[in-house]
């Protein structure tokens, strides 16, 4: 009975060693608890109805950004740890491990873990949230075509999240197969824990919320653009946007197939790529990196749409070329499909097989590069001012470059053959992603935070914050890819002292920790910034004289983005409505969404059946198949999903709003500093503490 | 102020918006099949001693399987026909006839599973036959789902009569049975019809 | 503007079907069905050619499908829905074939001994002076029988030409163990330096290397011979 009712689970699986009970605290409780404390001050009918249920892009585009933050602090731990035990590993031997302090296969699931958060997590979390708060915007929608949609991609994502965490309260133990569970190392046979099913259920339930977003996103941008934006004449964030969704739809049912393949592998005992009875392990390589590796463009893309919206705004030139930065994008996007044997030439593909995967890879730095040099052309001969979104920029030009060179190092087959799987492509790749995508966000981050909160961010934190980044950066990687090619292989926990590698595993820990203090500046600034908000406030809507759509509203923007939706005759509309004045048009009735709770319910019950699935309790997994269906059929019979605002009443909403704006003034002050911060924070745990004793005490 | 105009073309630029996105969704469904074609593919003479196709399928059912199948995509067709032209009668008929048509199939395809099981050759059994049962499986489960929303759309219909969003739901779920009957073609040629070449 | 009182509201003309369509569609399909069905029984073409006749109907039926059935490119300018069709046909070609000509290659080149064994003998690669020669021009040569019964070994020398084989007919009940060289000088063959003849089993060998060699049985004194392997 007890069988049935709970599967595999018993008492064994709740959390009983130092890191199990650590992660259940920090990952699990944690986030618990500051939600509890969130609902304690503003209520839970706030919480549900301002927030959870909202189909408001712009709200899920900010929950994007804190699920997304919170991960990145959980993959960024991880990173230090692999760091630290990779610096002790020859000199130490504690906490019961052979080597510095971690087990072989606790070391394996951490680096597992880093892998996973860092790619479906944290990147894929941020530009979602970038491009659900800013793509509406940009191109004068005033919701997604599908809200509904847009609510359940966001809580399949969290669901996501959820999984790759749960392991600590249940189970204790993740994939320690690498991020992409190979096999035959993740069959039934060799891994024979739940940690790999925590894996195909974190990624299947995050990876199918990914594909209705990229559906939702790409209908958006085909079908509600405002009149007269042709689609030569859109933003390059929103083309960034979407060439990145279509290669979304077009790679992540691959994904989804193959996950359920190994689902079926380990759960039905089938033989797709077991070593036995006709397997073949291969085809999962194959199958899996198909998907791997047009999934790093769809990372980079809208960052590239970031950086070109960067450059020309604070050139204050409209971008050099935009027809070939659009068709570079598509070329990108196009060749991505063609090089993923890349990822495996070392598995014994003959020559010709390789020769052509190889030419295919170096072929797509020649897109990219055009991208590059018409940035570098937008800042020729512009009026630049280095802001900090600007010198993210060049941040990146600096380290994407060296990670894409050492890209086509690898291209070539022979090179490979040496160079798979040592740090030297560790070293690559981390460029590429760290350099492109994070900087990008961080970009974008920077440049959209005044449309996001009404204030900018605090410009001195933050530059310190870069530079922490910057030369964190350098002395983690710079070793790396010296290590390399010295021979060093990826995933070690441990090596032999004489090969004289310690002094740069010290090194690589050391540029980590330089890193984390990157990033506790970065959510200093964040605070810093909301403690200074009257002095960093945004009144116009466009603090940095831009040239597209978004900033032609206010900061916030209202729920409906804008009152009015404007023709557009040219690119780049800001400029020309500044020169020859605003359109005036009247006000009209605007629909909008109701908020759901659908969205909650439908991955809730996805969830449940995951989860099941995981732990073998098969009356939980139907029952919460038939959950869901039964959701989204309520859903789909639901008619009642919209309601109008009245033209009076946007009338009434811009007016007091217009007020508003004109009352607020900017307070005059500069921008904190670290020190001046650390005072004000010392002060605030004081305080606490007084407030206590004088609680206790009198 | 709302005019009558405004609100039908709010309604046909939603219409048109759902259409689009319920396309852009088959397919990526299709992209799905495509890996599961692939694995069969390369796997289907992996039988590691077991039979092979050729020793296992039975042509003429298999031809039957594929002409109801057809037949029913033809009937749904009638019924869309029907469902513009507003004639409750004549939806339930054709898209009853339909729902008929698809548990005809599936009874003929869980048959047909049936009776591999009974002889020992299950999903288990070597990687040609996961691959088989995989591919063909996936595809008798959205024909399931087709028929489960099917179902539902047509009570709805009965009790409540038709009108314009179930005009619009009526035509995604057939543009849906339209789709799985194009996959199934490509299954009876590469699956069944292969194995004998 | 006009508004057209016959359609309800969200419908758009020009997309939709009409009788003819979908009977043209339904009889275009069947012909399509039946047609490859009766040349796969009726085994009327070679293996290849009625693979891509039959795979050639499939397509066209689904053609057939998509324009009659689905009414692809009736829909207003832009025509989106083509283009994502036409892209997804395209992906799904990249998928499949990618998959074929990448797991084909793997196989031939990483597969397990006995299927190397088995592609080396398909492909008759063949040594001459332990390094490879090439291919056996003509297939397979001659097969030359050499009889173990009544632990005797029947005939006792062998001419034969390289890719021709030997078949070792072992009528006895005993297995055998068939080494080449003397016991006192043992030798390889083919970079093996024994085979098995089951009891009661015929074994072939393929003759891939050339010169002259010995063999002999170490249990079985009488069981002993050569064979010579020229061009």
């Amino acid at each position: 009975m007890k069988e049935f009712l709970l599967g595999k689970l018993t008492d064994q699986s709740l959390p009983h060693e130092w890191f199990t009970i650590g992660g259940t605290i920090g990952f699990i409780l944690l986030p618990i608890a500051v939600l509890a404390i969130l609902v304690r001050i503003k209520g839970w009918k706030w919480l549900w109805g301002e927030w959870l249920t909202s189909v408001d892009p712009k709200r899920i585009g900010i929950m994007y950004f804190i699920v997304a933050g919170f991960m990145l602090v959980r993959g960024g731990l991880d990173a230090l740890m692999v760091w630290l035990q990779q610096a002790l590993a020859p000199s130490t031997a504690v906490l019961g491990a052979a080597h510095g302090y971690l087990s072989a296969d606790h070391f394996q699931q951490i680096f597992t873990a880093h892998g996973n958060i860092m790619v479906f997590f944290v990147a894929m979390g941020f530009v979602f949230g970038l491009i659900n708060y800013i793509v509406p915007l940009q191109i004068g929608a005033r919701d997604l075509a599908s809200p509904f949609l847009n609510t359940l991609g966001f809580w399949l994502y969290v669901g996501g999240v959820l999984m790759v965490n749960m392991f600590f309260g249940l189970g204790g133990e993740y994939a320690a197969t690498g991020w992409l569970a190979v096999a035959p190392l993740s069959d039934l046979q060799f891994s024979p824990g739940v940690g790999v099913d925590y894996w195909i259920w974190s990624l299947q339930i995050s990876g199918i919320g990914t594909t209705l977003a990229g559906i939702n996103f790409i209908m958006t941008i085909l079908k509600m653009r405002a009149p007269g934006m042709t689609l030569w004449k859109m933003p390059l964030f929103t083309w960034g946007s979407l060439c990145s969704m279509i290669m979304v739809v077009a790679v992540f049912p691959l994904l989804t197939a193959t996950l359920f393949l190994m689902f079926f592998d380990r759960y039905f005992g089938m033989h797709f790529f077991t070593t036995t009875l006709g397997g073949n392990a291969m085809m999962y390589t194959n199958l899996i990196w198909m998907w791997g590796h047009p999934e790093v463009y769809v990372l980079v893309l809208p960052a590239f749409g970031i950086f070109s919206e960067v450059v020309a705004t604070y050139s204050r030139k409209a971008i050099a070329s935009y027809g070939s930065q659009v068709i570079a994008m598509f070329g990108v996007t196009l060749f991505a499909l063609s090089v993923w044997l890349h990822h495996f030439f070392t598995m014994g593909a003959g020559a010709d097989v390789n020769a052509f995967f190889g030419v295919m890879t170096m072929v797509i730095a020649i897109p990219t590069s055009v991208l590059m040099f018409g940035w570098i052309a937008t800042m020729h001969k512009g009026r630049i001012k280095f802001t900090l979104p600007m010198m993210w920029f060049l941040g990146f030009v600096g380290i994407f470059a060296i990670g894409g060179m050492s890209g086509v190092v690898l291209a070539v087959p022979p090179a490979d053959f040496q160079l798979h799987n040592s740090l030297f492509l560790v070293a690559h790749f981390h460029s590429n992603v760290i350099g492109g995508v994070l900087f990008g966000i961080f970009a974008g981050i920077n440049y959209w935070f005044p449309k996001f909160a009404g204030f900018r961010l605090n410009e001195r934190i933050g530059r310190q914050a870069f530079w922490c980044w910057i030369v964190g950066f350098c002395l983690s990687f710079i070793p790396m890819y010296i290590l390399g090619i010295m021979g060093a292989t990826r995933r070690l926990d441990h090596y032999d002292p004489s090969t004289g590698w310690q002094p740069f595993y010290i090194m690589m820990f050391i540029g980590g920790l330089i890193i984390a203090v990157g990033v506790a500046l970065q959510i200093v600034q964040v605070i810093a910034s909301a403690i200074q908000k009257r002095q960093l406030v945004d009144t116009t809507g466009d603090p940095w004289d831009g040239r597209t759509l978004e900033w032609a509203t206010a900061s916030p923007p209202p729920s409906y983005n804008m009152a009015v939706i404007p023709n557009i005759t040219t690119r780049d509309p800001l400029v020309e409505f500044k020169k020859n004045g605003f359109p005036k048009q009247p006000y009209e009735d605007i629909h909008m969404p109701y908020n759901t709770a659908s969205g909650i319910y439908i991955a809730a019950c996805a969830f449940a059946t995951c989860f099941a699935l995981v732990w073998h309790i098969n009356w939980l997994a139907v029952a919460g198949l038939v959950g869901v269906v039964v959701c989204f059929i309520a859903r789909t019979f639901n008619d009642k999903t919209e309601y109008t605002v009245t033209a009076k009443e946007i009338e009434k909403l811009e007016y007091d709003r217009e007020e508003a704006d004109r009352a607020k003034k900017p307070e005059p002050g500069e921008d904190m500093s670290l020190w001046e911060f650390i005072k004000i924070a010392v002060a605030w745990a004081l305080g606490l503490i007084g407030l206590k004793r004088r609680a206790h005490g009198n | 102020m709302e005019t009558e105009q405004g609100l039908e073309s709010h309604e046909a630029a939603s219409d048109d918006r759902v259409g689009f996105g319920f396309w852009v969704y088959l397919m990526t469904d299709l992209l799905m099949f495509s890996v599961l074609f692939a694995t069969f593919s390369v796997l289907r003479n992996n039988t590691a001693g077991g039979p092979m196709g050729n020793e296992l399928f039975k042509l003429p059912g298999v031809l039957a399987e594929t002409l109801i199948l057809l037949t029913s995509s033809f009937t749904a067709g009638l019924g869309m026909l029907a469902a513009r032209r507003g004639s409750k009668s004549q939806v339930l008929m054709w898209f009853g006839l339909t729902f008929l048509l698809g548990v005809a199939f599936l009874v003929l395809e869980l048959k047909e599973f049936a009776a591999f099981v009974h002889e020992g050759h299950t999903w288990r059994s070597n990687a040609s036959l996961s691959s088989f049962f995989v591919l063909v499986g996936t595809h008798g489960a959205h024909i399931t789902s087709g028929l489960l929303w099917m179902g539902t759309t047509l009570v709805y219909i009965w009790k409540r009569g038709l009108d314009s969003h179930l005009v619009r739901k009526l035509s995604l779920l057939s543009l849906f049975w339209h789709f799985l009957d194009i996959v199934w073609i490509f299954i009876f040629t590469v699956v069944y019809l292969m194995a004998f070449v | 503007m006009s508004s057209n009182p016959t359609h309800k509201p969200g419908t758009q003309p020009e997309h939709h079907g009409t009788m003819t369509s979908y009977v043209t569609g339904f009889i275009l399909s069947l012909i399509f069905t039946l047609i490859p069905y009766y040349l796969v029984t009726h085994k009327t073409f070679d293996k290849t050619e009625l693979l891509l006749i039959i795979f050639g109907f499939a397509v066209l039926q689904m053609a057939v499908q998509v324009i009659f059935f689905l009414h692809l490119g009736r829909e207003k300018k832009p025509h989106w829905n083509t283009l994502f069709l036409i892209s997804t046909i395209s992906i799904i070609f990249l998928v499949v074939g990618g998959s074929l000509w990448i797991m084909k290659n793997l196989h031939y080149n990483m597969a397990g001994m006995e299927v190397m064994d088995k592609i080396a003998t398909d492909e008759a690669v063949y040594q001459v002076g332990g390094k490879q020669a090439g291919t056996c021009p003509a297939g397979t040569g001659t097969n030359h029988e050499i009889m173990l019964m009544g632990n005797v070994a029947t005939p006792t020398h062998v001419d034969a030409h390289v890719c021709d084989t030997i078949t070792f007919m072992n009528h006895d009940a005993t297995t055998r163990e068939i080494s080449f060289g003397t016991s006192a000088q043992p030798a390889m063959y083919a970079g093996e330096g024994s085979m098995t003849a089951y009891g009661r089993h015929d074994t072939p060998m393929r003759l891939t290397e050339l010169g002259t060699y010995k063999f002999h049985d170490s249990k079985e004194a009488r069981i002993t011979g050569d064979f010579t392997v020229t061009n």
